[in-house]
């Protein structure tokens, strides 16, 4: 599976998005699913959007994704968004 | 094309700027060492906007070319647009704590798009055409500009036309068929020394008078004839010191100000985007001030985080932090900066197209977003030193912390003294760590940075005065009287 990971902007996030991201990456590195940072020119099964609050705010609509855009904006999403994303694998 | 941080650095050497500072020439500004920690603050504009985590902010789509470009060369397009712009801000003064420059040629490019626009519209003049040619080449090249509005002003009772020297504000002093002369000076001008152009704009409304001094345009800050004298900050000589890296607070990072001579520099048509319409020297001042009031809802925001940050270490190392008194300065710092952040996404969540396209900022709530920057950063700034203490003003230099001159009479050296008498909370810090932030704090509060932080939030994009009149003349008094009436039963 190809997940497309994609930041808000970080203005002023409540808690480490890249150590967030690192995490969830290392959580699945046995599961069978290939991230990347989002690009318009790639083709995605799904899309893992990392806000910093509440907010979530960062754009997406301007990617291909064929399956579901998952969103996160804080630390204790991580257990819900492996458990979402290993489903997909 | 974003270009990289690096190569920002290099396009800088390609220029002949002449900058001129402790009255000399100075040839290699760009590995100056008192010049060149505002270069590294410019070049983070760069950095981020390569990086995954922050090009969401960083990044967007011209409105002129669909191409990907860096936000600071662009024409907002929505109210999205003016939130991302004043969220942008602030994550660059987080990372840097200082003035990151390039905000002003944004706003610049902004207020000139619709007014030229406007100008044309009435004149049929060709401005907004040339504008928009030169903001193409601008966000193709990923170039930093140079928004250039405070004239010295001179007599500051007299117009510019009436003033002894006719120099004081900048003017037209030769009209040509292929262009204009320009004669003046832009002072304050903030990262001027590394833009790689500039846009003059008048710095006040003009009458028929003064139609000389309406004009706007954009020129190489290498053009003939122009050059620069840098501005001196507190502490600055601190940075040709040797071993002074911990003194300096903040070593990387700093802002920039410089005195801009214009003697006579030849501007060619294509580059004039106003000349004489005086009718529109206050719409241009007006909006560029607008949306300079916003971005201080951004910039010190993030530069506040940073002092918030070292406040509340100070206090961990100083073995203060778990008195109530200190949590509840920490969280009145807080307060205070999240309510000067408010206002800025406020008055750009009130955002309005222009007739150009782009859009600008709710004018009554980015003048009282800038009200506020002029009094709230100095209250943070007291907590601030109120959390740190003294040492943050008394405390030895780096070199006698690292002093081996032996004077104890057991044989202890300067530095272990100053290692032994300067120990705070053991547990959370080395005396290094405590030093470390003991002058970042200073110099956020009163050192080189308190330029930006504390006198640019009071006269920056216009003293508070300025702001007072554009809240008198948008808050609708008149209107709130019959609010009143109308509860109170008055016919």
């Amino acid at each position: 599976m190809k997940c497309g990971i994609k930041f808000c902007g970080g203005c002023n996030p409540r808690y480490d998005r890249g150590a967030a991201c690192r995490e969830i990456k290392k959580t699945l590195e046995n599961d069978n699913i290939e991230f990347m940072n989002a690009t318009e020119e790639e083709v995605f099964d799904n899309l893992l959007v990392i806000g910093g609050c509440s907010a979530c705010c960062a754009s997406h609509s301007q990617y291909t994704v064929n399956d579901e855009i998952f969103k996160m904006w804080e630390k204790d999403h991580i257990n819900k968004i492996v458990e979402l994303l290993r489903r997909k694998s | 094309m974003l270009m990289t941080g690096e190569q920002y650095i290099e396009s800088l050497r390609k220029l002949n700027t002449r900058v001129y500072m402790f009255g000399k020439k100075i040839e290699n500004w760009v590995d100056d060492p008192i010049i060149r920690p505002s270069i590294n603050c410019v070049k983070v504009t760069y950095d981020l906007a390569q990086d995954p985590e922050y090009a969401d902010l960083m990044t967007v789509k011209s409105s002129l070319t669909g191409e990907t470009i860096n936000r600071f060369a662009h024409l907002h397009q929505s109210t999205e647009d003016l939130k991302n712009k004043v969220k942008m801000q602030r994550l660059c003064g987080q990372k840097t704590a200082g003035c990151f420059q390039r905000c002003v040629g944004m706003d610049a490019f902004n207020a000139t798009f619709s007014t030229t626009y406007e100008i044309d519209q009435k004149y049929g003049t060709k401005y907004h055409e040339n504008f928009v040619n030169f903001l193409k080449m601008v966000q193709e090249k990923d170039l930093v500009v140079d928004g250039a509005m405070t004239d010295p002003k001179g007599n500051r009772g007299k117009r510019p036309s009436q003033q002894v020297d006719p120099d004081l504000f900048l003017r037209i002093k030769e009209r040509r068929e292929d262009g204009i002369v320009v004669r003046g000076a832009k002072c304050h001008q903030t990262g001027s020394i590394n833009s790689h152009w500039h846009i003059v704009m008048p710095t006040q409304a003009m009458t028929e008078e003064d139609k000389e001094y309406a004009v706007a345009f954009a020129c190489p800050s290498d053009a003939e004839g122009m050059f620069m004298v840098y501005g001196r900050q507190s502490c600055d000589t601190r940075k040709l010191e040797e071993g002074a890296d911990i003194d300096l607070g903040n070593a990387q990072f700093g802002g920039q100000e410089a005195l801009v001579v214009f003697d006579d520099v030849f501007i060619p048509n294509e580059y004039i985007f106003m000349a004489g319409e005086y009718d529109f020297a206050g719409m241009l001042v007006e909006r560029f001030a607008g949306y300079h009031r916003q971005s201080y809802g951004g910039c010190k925001v993030g530069v506040g985080d940073v002092l918030i940050g070292a406040a509340a270490l100070a206090a961990e190392y100083n073995g203060a932090h778990k008195a109530s008194h200190i949590k509840d300065k920490l969280i009145e710092m807080t307060h205070l900066n999240e309510t000067l952040y408010c206002c800025g996404i406020a008055c750009s969540t009130e955002g309005y197209p222009t007739a150009a396209g782009n859009y600008q900022i709710d004018l009554l709530l980015a003048n009282v977003c800038k009200q506020n920057i002029t009094r709230f950063p100095y209250e943070i700034v007291r907590l601030a030193e109120d959390i740190g203490g003294g040492l943050m003003v008394t405390m030895p230099s780096e070199v006698d912390f690292k002093s081996d001159l032996k004077v104890g009479k057991n044989g202890e050296t300067i530095g272990d003294f100053c290692q032994k008498f300067f120990v705070g909370n053991e547990a959370a810090c080395d005396t290094e760590a405590r030093q470390r932030i003991m002058r970042l704090l200073e110099n956020i509060c009163l050192g080189a940075a308190a330029v930006g932080y504390r006198t640019e939030s009071m006269h920056g994009a216009g003293s508070p005065q300025a702001q007072r009149i554009m809240i008198q003349r948008q808050g609708n008094i008149e209107g709130k009287k019959e609010l009143a009436k109308a509860i109170a039963g008055i016919k």
